[in-house]
């Protein structure tokens, strides 16, 4: 992208290296600076030790950029215009979300970035030489489909500007078009809605807002959810075995409510799908069952020893006082 | 949309689309024709299929369509649709790329046609007309016009409003980009004669839902509304399910909601089922 970064490698073990660095533990999360997860230090293979104590395997060793100031900057889709917007904020570093500092500069589809928007962003920042940067981070969004591409800190030095830390998220969707970036970052890509939580409360459901408005019920009686995980549109038995016992299978997860309202999906299918993991996961069901082949489902649960209920406030409570 | 409103399906010959295609007919929806391309000539359960929507348009005078057309190819059927003149087009394909969806919506707008979706289940309206997938059982025609941007969240809150019945039913879909949001759909409840009171089914995300309560609070909306929010426990920057229901730079988060809603005095339900409670209060 032209965007210049610090030289560094990535090792899991230690290094040869000279001099102050900065060790980043590489994970695919963000506020490492904040958890202690990256340091600044002249002792590069005992950084490394110490978060290898904490857990993790990778790192990236840069060299120190010795700065004087830094600031955020990134470029997402507004999705209000479904134009590209450069987000800015003179204070870089962690959590610029809480920062009242920031700025929008929409930037239209229509006719890409000019030099006009790089002179209003580099005035508001207060530095100059961004014109890279800004063509970079917008290019990453239009031409790369990148839901998010940030840098921050950008550092401002004598020499000029230089991303220290980014972070690019790209769109599933559109990942058929990017074939060569997937292969490049040698990942699979799995369609799947699956999202771990810190509770101990399992939370399978049809639909996303069914799924959320389960997870928030379960909060709200005072449990904690595990998960969200969206069986999606017409599950079929093999679908929802495979969710529960991706769910079951978690050690955290005590008990598990399953809030399924069916319409293209079938009761029957769901039940059986039910009975078929927990011959696996010995863990309390709590399942909310209704719609098409309600009845046929909710006879194969209780055949199978499974309670189920007709509606979702009950089971989430019993599956709380459980 | 009314049931007089004539309807092509594109897409009509894949799984879903034949299916849907004779549910909304037998539903009371004029479906006149279907577009695959290479399919031309054939037709399905009684329904004639054409290879292009001009084609559909010129021997049917289609006003409306209905998108099944897998993610890959939904643009261009989008592209065609408006070219075609059609002045409704509900997208239900999910999956579709971001940055596809921000440029149809544009195209469409500057040329008239209104755009429900992508990754929507469509709009019913009870008993007369249904343009998409939700489930006809879970509806009954009467007073309380329900915008969503989730489809089975909506499908149960309309059996539990089963006894006030609804009069338009609109899933407005779970894209981060859609082509008619969450305010339009409000202030077109707002004139419409035949809704008493609005339902507002939000989640995490965006700013609609922080829009429907400033027209509220600016008096621009007469009529009550009442709303739910889901994704109070999701995490943020984390994707719930629908591509939309993520927090990027902390815009949209379940408390800039609520407290919107607050200062709107919309009461806002703790889940879902307390809803018809909210109504009649």
């Amino acid at each position: 992208m032209g965007i210049p970064v610090p030289k560094g490698v990535v090792t899991q073990g230690p290094v040869q290296w000279n001099g102050k660095a900065v060790v980043k533990s590489q994970l695919l999360e963000g506020a490492r600076g904040k958890r202690g997860l990256v340091k600044v230090t002249e002792d590069v293979n005992g950084a490394i030790r110490d978060l290898k104590g904490q857990g993790v395997e990778t790192f990236l060793v840069e060299e120190f950029i010795p700065h004087k100031g830094e600031v955020y900057i990134s470029a997402m889709l507004d999705r209000r215009s479904g134009e590209p917007i450069i987000v800015a904020s003179p204070e870089g570093g962690i959590d610029v979300e809480e920062s009242k500092n920031v700025r929008i500069f929409q930037i239209p589809l229509e006719r890409g970035v000019r030099s006009f928007d790089v002179t209003n962003i580099e005035k508001y920042l207060n530095v100059k030489g961004l014109e890279a940067v800004v063509k970079g981070l917008y290019r990453l969004v239009v031409e790369y489909e990148a839901e998010l591409a940030e840098i921050n800190p950008l550092a401002v030095t004598d020499q000029g500007v230089i991303a220290l830390d980014s972070k690019v998220i790209l769109e599933d969707n559109a990942l058929f078009r990017h074939q060569e970036i997937v292969s490049k970052l040698s990942r699979q890509y799995v369609a799947d809605s699956y999202v771990e939580l810190d509770g101990d409360v399992g939370i399978i459901g049809n639909g996303a807002g069914l799924t959320m408005a389960t997870m928030d019920m379960v909060k709200l009686e005072g449990g904690e959810p595990a998960d969200f995980y969206d069986v999606g549109g017409g599950a079929n038995r093999e679908r929802v075995r495979e969710c529960v016992l991706k769910v079951g299978q978690n050690s955290k997860v005590k008990k598990i409510v399953v809030n399924i309202f069916g319409g293209i999906t079938r009761c029957d299918e769901v039940a059986a799908g039910i009975v078929d993991a927990m011959k696996v996961v010995k863990k309390p069901m709590f399942v909310r069952l209704v719609g098409t082949n309600e009845e046929e489902g909710h006879k194969i649960l209780r055949e199978n020893g499974i309670k189920a209920y007709a509606d979702a406030l009950s089971a989430v409570r019993d599956a709380i006082r459980s | 949309m009314n049931s007089s409103t004539r309807v092509i399906v594109q897409g009509i010959t894949g799984k879903e689309g034949s299916f849907h295609a004779q549910r909304m007919k037998s539903y009371g929806t004029k479906v006149v024709a279907g577009v695959t391309p290479g399919k031309g000539g054939t037709s399905l359960a009684g329904i004639p299929v054409y290879d292009t929507v001009q084609d559909a348009v010129k021997e049917h005078e289609a006003e409306a369509s209905v998108i099944f057309v897998p993610a890959k190819f939904a643009a261009d059927a989008v592209y065609e649709a408006v070219d075609a003149g059609l002045k409704l087009v509900v997208v239900i394909t999910e999956h579709i790329p971001v940055m596809d969806t921000a440029r149809f919506v544009k195209y469409a707008e500057s040329r008239g046609t209104m755009i429900v979706g992508p990754n929507c289940p469509g709009l019913i309206a009870p008993e007369r007309s249904l343009l998409g997938i939700l489930p006809p059982r879970a509806f009954t025609r009467g007073k309380i016009g329900i915008v969503s941007r989730s489809g089975t969240l909506t499908y149960e809150v309309a059996e539990m409003v089963r006894n006030l019945g609804q009069s338009t039913v609109v899933g407005i879909g779970g894209d981060p980009i859609i082509g008619t949001g969450m305010p339009k759909v409000v202030k077109l409840f707002d004139e419409d004669p035949e809704t008493e009171k609005i339902v507002v089914i939000g989640e995490i995300g965006g700013d609609m839902e922080e829009r429907v309560a400033k027209m509220k609070e600016e008096g621009q909306i007469k009529k009550k509304i009442v709303a739910y929010i889901a994704g109070m426990t999701a995490p943020r920057e984390k994707r719930m399910g629908h591509a939309g229901a993520v927090v990027y730079m902390g815009i949209g988060t379940f408390n800039s909601k609520m407290e919107a809603f607050k200062r709107a005095g919309i009461p806002v339900a703790k889940s879902p089922y307390e809803i018809p409670k909210l109504l009649e209060d």
